[in-house]
């Protein structure tokens, strides 16, 4: 029984060390009863018996086989001459020993004795005691009897990249004594034997326990515990133990994004979180993405709300983060989760935390990349050959004649393609952070530049940032804190200004034009002819003098690409800072109060110079002009909020009220100067004196956006088990209606932890099981600014007198006071699970209805009004499924970690008030629209004619009949669609269209795998989406001579040859290629490897020598492969014209070497 | 820290914080605020009164030619503007597209911004006494002239005499058509003393007395109450001997553009081709789009507009043409194109629908008045007469014969109609007089109106399909009837 060997004699609590405060902070930090304890030094053995009396309880300890608890500072010091072994019991043995010092004991336990002078000392440490079944019983319990020599163990503490962590706490479980790792990530140890246990821990890492054992040298790492459910969420006004929370919240750390090549925020998300839908609008540097989280959630604005370090981000975007400085993103998703942000929320809301100061040693850290860029795929292209012979066929078919005699003399001729795209788009990121402090004060300052070249007419898509941010932490009394974070970025950037439309720019233009055109004229035959344009017009040349060649058949907005990258000289930047400052004080224990005032001073502006060029005959710029716009966004957010915890027992309050004053201005202002004598954008300058007629001054003033609110959160568990949350926030905002100015915003969740009660069976497949429900309402106050005021406006005139024309001016509609924001409700339920020990899972089910659309009334006509008020009038709905996993394990030397996630959602417009419909999308080749909104179906789902097939012959054309036996395509020819009769009616009209596709996906799903060994880690990160359809609207259908893809070599030629791709015939006459069509639609679904990187750490002995921490070199690819049956660019269409293919910029595959350097 | 929580509470409680300025828009609780804004205000009602477009074309004269038996409809096939055809044919349903819809949306639109002239007049400062008089007169009158049109257009509308607010907007019935004519005999009383008995002709176009007078017969004429006709005679008598007012000596000198607001008209409504409008500001033009529309189609000749040649709307029925011809207003009232393409003078497409080679000739669009700035069928200066004195005459003698009065002054005007054309007098019989208002008034607009009050329409109109006790009314337009209280003409359901 007592034949285990212990250093430690008795279990001495430090209390006064410690203070009540700090064991708050340690539970609430691991949420456990985590008690320190110090370490215990070994009473001497006095040959002549005379002891300490800590060495007489010690013995006693064995000899009883109980466990003694006191504050070792009330034993007096005397030595003392004691039998134990007479005493028969250890009440006896207790009375006589204490007695004499005025000393009490008392029983807690079974076999435990509180010693104590005064009732105050017992009842602190009863309550500790109180709490006693959480203390590892056998801190509590002699366990042996012979005590052993200590053996000293080394070892080294790493990451999962096997990289050193210093900080590490490893403790001797059921001692309390330990250490913590060095800079190197070493730690040296003396433990008690063999059978001494190692619990080894670090904040943002999943704590292990590793037995001793024979080993006397250990290499160890530990998992970041992202994915733990001891992890902190950031909940808006605060944070909450993710083992509590009620919500449905996903989260991204930075250990998700470091190293990864992302440098906008809606990257970092994509792929990472479930319930969001992110597209990219296109692969221009620098673009943004269409985030949706659950769905579109309004017909008019469904963008999500920023919060970055408490600031809502709104003008001016969200760009300037460097992905870098980012410690974590909280989604929130549900009702429950945003209501706390009221009228801003209804589309979702993003919490961006920056990184803060670690107190310790300063770190100086460098991360930075550079590599390669090219485009993953082409478009197949008709070459010349292949022109000159469809073409020839198209207008013949059409009564015309032969275009071409000799189509195969042509050969391959031009690829438009290869003349814009840049197989070696170079790419670099650099990050240098520095972090550190003290007691009192922590900073975390960076810089970053962060430099892409588009993969598309480089010379004109580019994108440059340059960022720096400063976040310090001071806590000057134990009750005041003061901290501020403050970022600041540059960027300079060019597009291509047409990355996914067909009305030109070089993507378009590319895939537009005939190969027949060369690059540029090199025939002596041309060039030498006084007469043509080249000549008589100011085209663009090259730098080695020749023209680039214009078009002879394909005209309009398609021009020579390089030619036109010629003429595209200009570009936007943006200034950004974007800084907090907030105290916070903490009168009582349990109360704080706290003001944070943020800003965001948003500068940005574009310049550009026109000169004066000839493109062909339609697109040509006679006179030089230059453009200079600067525009100003300023944002404050004044926030003041009380919170106060209280725990009574096992109930735990958390009681938030607080305020908040938000405002946006912006304003613009832009000139142009025409004429000036200069032919480039480096020579051009305001300072030119112009004439007042060559000057022309714009700009605008944009409405101050005023939001003020109060709201208040009611948090409560009782013992974790059983968990509420409650929300109310009241918003006013100025854009809404003087009926409606203020709004209500609540919500409730509440959650059960199921595998804390104490019915839960004990077992390894569940370990940890939260199941969650929750409802809310929050708005969308993004509904324009002054709605709902009745406007003035002219146009009204009248002639009096002597054809005196005169102005008239009348109110165009009836106010709407009671304009207010757009409503969404939401019902939340899921469960957050820990199987296996290993396996989370989070799963969410919901459905979310918004009211209240904006959408112009239809007013009957006797109101008189001259335009339609905004009311709130449609409703929609969304629902959805989602599902997160995250797996982690060590197989011997191998780390494996997987996270996915995967969401199902289904979105319905279910009323546009008397509205029929919306419609969407158009597109140049036809005049009817591509999608619509009508209730019913998905928002901007596809709208088109339904093909049968192809008419095969004259036969099947007589035959396909009406009901009166009349033919219902007369006009049809063979190689024609067979359209679908919709309405019946025996005819083919602009009525038989129905819906055919939806472009928004009902998939989607992401996943990160890594795994390390050794000092080798690789990670594969992949993202897609399922369930959407693809317009793939590329070719210009009004230009006759516009090139094809080689889908059309498949085209129907004769009965048998197609009956998918119609016959080619100039002026289309049975509307095959202008009716919108499934013949146009593609299965959108795509599965893309983003990332996929391989990592080597240096060892530690190299490192050394280099005086640094760590040294990490990798290689990574992105966008390495697409699974996708869409034959276009890039499965990956967001903009304004999601899931339309106009000829969209692609996403780069690109390669690229790093290094990671700690210091 | 808590004072700054409540400091913050109070200025997030303020309402002020939550009123921002609009920039760059004008609302309307900012307006009105000086004479030029009160004048804009003033213009804008009487904007709806030169639409000749609305939804799609609609010039009223063209509409209501169309629906009598002067005109047909016309245009390039049986399906050109599909509300015109509908008319002719008498198919009119609540559906039809545009046209009920149109003529209702003039005039309750014109009744809105009169509606808002008349809330806001009163407080507009620095406007004089006797401007705000003035134009509360003129308001009134302007709101009688659309209810006017709207109850013998629809007879049952709703009777808005104020700018509805939000809540207002479908809680509205209709009101009966007697208290309609009460309302515009009432807006008409009050209108006239503040009426200037005439205007400097740099303010022509602006409504007179004599057109108040003027408007309140005819407004008593048509509610057909033989007790009341003495009254009406009374209101045309004040006009029709106004020294202010005689019959041109040149029965087409009346329709001239170059002539405008001569001694002979009473209420006429301008248009100009000063705006230069082009079809990229469709619907607002401020040219007499109908005058366009009634010229012959694909016409090369002489005379006429050839360039942007006429869209062959209105051709003249034979009824009229076999009433007028040897009338010696008929070359002033019907262009006989097809006599000029068969004496080889001119060329023009004979395929139009309904041609009969007889088109309108008081609006017809001659070379010498096409606009020269903007498009050219957009910008034609031809005004539309509403009311001019060889009306009020006609009118006046048809109030005595009908009421009983002085019956050598109904033969008196009767004779001055007919004299100035060079015409022997015949008898003041009822007859006679509604035979002489066709000759005289012809493609006028006013055929239509006339034959339904007199209760002929069912007769004269059987040929185009008209059915009594329904058609002597328009649909109301479906988009009226939906979420509002308003319930179908009969016969339409």
């Amino acid at each position: 029984m007592r034949d285990h060997a212990y250093t430690c004699k008795f279990v001495l609590f430090i209390l006064l060390f410690m203070g009540c405060c700090n064991f708050m902070n340690a539970r609430s930090q691991t949420g456990t009863w985590l008690v320190s304890y110090a370490q215990v030094t070994t009473p001497p053995a006095d040959p002549d018996q005379a002891r300490a009396i800590s060495s007489i309880l010690t013995e006693a300890r064995k000899t009883f086989d109980v466990d003694f608890i006191y504050e070792s500072k009330i034993l007096p010091d005397v030595k003392l001459v004691m039998d134990v072994d007479r005493f028969k019991h250890v009440e006896d043995f207790l009375t006589e020993l204490l007695r004499p010092y005025n000393l009490k004991y008392k029983k807690v336990l079974t076999r435990a004795y509180v010693i104590y002078a005064n009732s105050t000392e017992l009842r602190r440490l009863m309550a500790i005691v109180g709490h006693g079944e959480s203390i590892p019983d056998e801190i509590l319990h002699v366990r042996g009897t012979k005590e052993a020599p200590p053996i000293v163990i080394t070892g080294r503490i790493m990451d999962e990249k096997a990289m050193p962590l210093e900080g590490v706490s490893i403790i001797i479980k059921g001692t309390g004594r330990g250490t913590t790792t060095d800079k190197t990530g070493s730690f040296r140890l003396e433990v008690p034997d063999a059978r001494s246990v190692l619990l080894i821990s670090l904040v943002g890492y999943q704590p292990r326990e590793v037995a001793v054992g024979s080993q006397t040298s250990f290499q160890l790492a530990l998992v970041s515990q992202s994915q733990s459910l001891n992890d902190v969420v950031v909940v808006g006004y605060g944070t909450q133990k993710k083992s509590v929370v009620t919500g449905a919240i996903s989260s991204v750390k930075s250990s998700d994004l470091e190293n990864m090549p992302v440098y906008r925020l809606e990257q970092s998300l994509q792929g990472r979180t479930s319930g969001l839908t992110i597209a990219a609008s296109s692969g221009q540097p620098g673009s943004s993405s269409t985030v949706r989280i659950r769905g579109t959630t309004s017909i008019n604005n469904s963008d999500p709300l920023y919060v970055v370090d408490g600031v809502p981000i709104d003008v001016g975007g969200i760009d300037y983060l460097n992905q870098s400085d980012i410690e974590s993103i909280e989604v929130l998703k549900d009702a429950a989760s945003a209501a706390i942000y009221g009228a801003r929320a209804a589309s979702g809301v993003i919490l961006v935390t920056t990184k803060k100061g670690k107190a310790g040693v300063m770190r100086l850290s460098y991360n930075g990349y550079y590599g390669t860029q090219a485009p993953a795929r082409k478009l197949h292209l008709l070459n010349a050959t292949q022109y000159a012979t469809l073409r020839n066929e198209s207008s013949i078919a059409g009564g015309g004649g032969i275009l071409f005699s000799n189509p195969a003399s042509f050969g391959k001729g031009t690829d438009w393609q290869d003349a814009i795209f840049n197989n070696d788009a170079r790419m670099q990121d650099h990050e240098l952070s520095l972090n550190g402090g003290g007691e009192k004060s922590t900073y975390y300052a960076s810089f970053g530049y962060f430099d892409q070249t588009g993969i598309v007419a480089s010379p004109i898509s580019y994108y440059k940032r340059l960022t720096a941010r400063f976040n310090t932490t001071h806590k000057m009394k134990s009750w005041l804190t003061f901290g501020e974070n403050i970022g600041y970025s540059h960027i300079k950037a060019q597009g291509l200004g047409n990355t996914n439309g067909e009305y030109g720019g070089p993507l378009s233009s590319a895939i537009n034009l005939d190969p027949l055109t060369p690059l540029v004229i090199t025939d002596p035959a041309i060039l030498n002819d006084t007469t043509n344009i080249y000549h008589t017009k100011p085209v663009i040349k090259d730098a080695l003098g020749r023209p680039y060649a214009i078009s002879n058949y394909v005209g309009q907005e398609e021009t020579n690409p390089l030619a036109y990258i010629q003429t595209q000289q200009g570009y936007g930047w943006s200034d950004n800072i974007v800084g907090d400052a907030y105290f916070e004080i903490e009168p009582i224990k349990g109360l704080k109060l706290r003001s944070d005032i943020g800003t965001k001073l948003a500068f940005y502006g574009s310049e550009g110079f026109t000169p004066i060029y000839y493109l062909n005959g339609s697109s040509s710029n006679p006179t030089t002009s230059f453009y200079r716009e600067n525009d100003k966004g300023f944002i404050y957010n004044w926030e003041n909020t009380a919170s106060y915890t209280h725990n009574i027992g096992q109930h735990n309050i958390t009681v938030l009220v607080g305020a908040s004053a938000f405002k946006q201005t912006s304003s613009g202002v832009s000139g142009t100067y025409k004429n000036m004598p200069v032919t480039n954008l480096n020579d051009a300058s305001l300072s030119y004196s112009m004439a007042n007629t060559d000057k022309i001054a714009g700009g605008f003033d944009n409405p101050d956006h005023t939001v003020s609110s109060v709201f208040a959160r009611l948090t409560y568990n009782f013992s974790e088990k059983y968990l509420f949350t409650g929300v109310m926030r009241r918003d006013g905002s100025s854009r809404f209606g003087s009926d409606n100015k203020y709004g209500y915003f609540p919500s409730a969740s509440v959650g059960w932890v199921a595998s804390h009660e104490n019915f839960w069976p004990v077992n390894n497949a569940v370990t940890f099981l939260k199941i969650r429900g929750s409802y809310g309402v929050t708005g969308n106050d993004n509904i324009g600014d002054f709605k709902y005021l009745s406007t003035v406006s002219g146009g009204r005139n009248y002639t009096f007198g002597n054809n005196s024309y005169t102005i008239g001016n009348s109110p165009d509609a009836p106010a709407n006071p009671a304009l207010k924001w757009e409503q969404t409700w939401q019902a939340n339920a899921g469960f957050d699970a820990v199987l296996f020990n290993d396996l989370t899972v989070g799963f969410d089910v919901y459905e979310k209805k918004t009211t209240g659309m904006l959408l112009a009334i239809q007013l009957p006509g006797y109101v008189g009004a001259t335009g339609q008020p905004i009311g709130n009038v449609a409703d929609m709905s969304n629902k959805g499924v989602e599902l997160e996993l995250g797996y982690g394990r060590k197989f011997g030397e191998v780390h494996v970690s997987v996270r996915g996630n995967v969401s199902y959602l289904q979105n319905r417009v279910t009323s546009l008030g008397q509205t029929k419909y919306l419609t969407g999308a158009t597109l140049a080749s036809s005049a009817l629209e591509l999608s619509r909104t009508t209730p019913g179906y998905a928002i901007g789902s596809f709208y088109g004619f339904k093909t049968l097939g192809i008419f095969q012959t004259q036969d099947e054309i007589s035959k396909y009949l009406n009901k009166n036996g009349q033919m219902i395509q007369p006009n049809a020819k063979p190689g024609d669609f067979k359209w679908a009769d919709i309405t019946g009616d025996g005819q083919i009209t602009n009525d038989d269209r129905t819906f055919i596709g939806d472009p928004t996906p009902n998939w989607a799903f992401g996943f990160t795998a890594s795994a390390s060994w050794r000092r080798f880690d690789i990670l594969v990160f992949g993202q897609g989406a399922a369930g959407n359809q693809i317009y793939q609207g590329l070719r210009r259908l009004d230009i006759q001579m516009a090139n094809y893809t080689t889908a059309a070599l498949s085209r129907w030629t004769g009965p048998g040859t197609s009956n998918d791709f119609p016959h080619l015939v100039d002026g289309d006459p049975n509307g095959n290629f202008s009716r919108p069509s499934p013949f146009y639609l593609s299965n959108g679904s795509y599965m893309r490897i983003k990332t996929l990187q391989i990592g080597y750490s240096l060892p530690q002995f190299l490192t050394d020598k280099a005086g640094l921490q760590k040294l990490r070199l990798y290689v990574s690819a992105n966008n390495l492969v697409t699974f996708t049956k869409y034959t276009g660019f890039d499965p990956e269409i967001g903009g304004s014209s999601y899931g339309i293919d106009r000829g969209i910029y692609p996403q780069a595959r690109s390669f690229t070497v790093g290094l990671n350097v700690g210091l | 820290m808590t004072a700054t929580a409540v400091l913050l509470l109070n200025t997030a409680c303020k309402k002020s914080f939550l009123d921002v300025q609009p920039k760059g828009t004008t609302l309307e609780g900012n307006y009105y605020q000086n004479p030029d804004e009160a004048y804009a205000g003033l213009t804008a009602a009487y904007n709806p009164l030169g639409w000749t477009v609305v939804g799609t074309y609609c010039p009223k004269m063209v509409v209501m030619n169309l629906a009598s038996d002067d005109c047909y409809a016309g245009g390039g096939s049986a399906s050109d503007v599909q509300g015109f055809q509908d008319w002719n044919d008498y198919k009119l349903s609540s559906a039809t597209p545009n046209l009920p819809g149109d003529l209702w949306s003039r005039n309750f639109t014109g009744i809105y911004r009169s509606n808002v002239m008349l809330e806001k007049v009163a407080g507009v400062p620095g406007l004089s006494d006797a401007d705000k008089a003035r134009y509360i007169a003129e308001m009134k009158f302007l709101r009688a002239y659309y209810y006017f049109d709207l109850v013998r257009l629809f007879g049952n509308v709703p009777l808005i005499l104020k700018s509805l607010s939000a809540g207002e907007i479908y809680t509205q019935v209709q009101a009966k058509p007697a208290d309609v004519y009460v309302q515009i005999e009432k807006d008409l009383k009050e209108a006239i003393p503040d009426l200037p008995g005439t205007v400097p002709s740099t303010e022509n176009g602006r409504v007179t007395k004599g057109a108040g007078q003027a408007l309140m017969g005819k407004v008593i004429l048509f509610q057909n109450n033989t007790s009341r006709m003495q009254e009406a005679a009374g209101y045309f008598e004040q006009v029709n001997s106004n020294p202010n007012y005689h019959l041109l000596q040149n029965f087409p000198d009346i329709f001239r553009p170059d002539n405008k607001f001569n001694a002979e008209s009473i209420f006429e409504i301008y248009h100009t081709s000063a705006a230069g409008k082009g079809w990229g500001n469709w619907p607002n033009f401020d040219g007499n789009v109908g005058v366009q529309m009634v010229g012959p189609r694909g016409y090369k000749g002489p005379l006429y507009e050839s360039n942007a040649s006429g869209y062959g709307f209105n051709p003249i029925t034979p009824q009229l043409a076999t009433v007028l011809k040897g009338d010696p207003r008929w070359a002033y009232t019907v262009a006989d194109i097809d006599s000029m393409r068969k004496a080889g003078a001119a060329t023009y497409d004979t395929t139009g629908y309904q041609n009969t080679g007889y088109f309108i000739q008081k609006f017809a669009p001659l070379a010498q008045f096409e606009g020269k700035v903007g498009d050219i069928p957009l910008n034609w200066p031809n005004d539309e007469i509403e009311i001019r004195l060889a009306d009020t005459y006609l009118m006046e003698s048809e109030a005595l014969v009908r009421g009983g009065g002085d019956a050598a002054k109904a033969q008196y005007y009767l004779d001055q109609v007919r004299q100035r054309v060079g015409l022997t007098s015949v008898p003041a019989t009822l007859d006679n007089i509604y035979k002489e208002r066709r000759l005289e008034l012809a493609t006028e607009g006013h055929r239509w109106f006339d034959l339904v009050r007199t209760g002929q329409a069912a007769t004269v109109l059987a040929f185009k399909g008209f059915t009594a006790n329904k058609n002597e009314l328009l649909p109301i337009p479906l988009s009226e009837l939906n979420n509002t209280k308003l319930v179908q003409n009969p016969g339409y359901n």
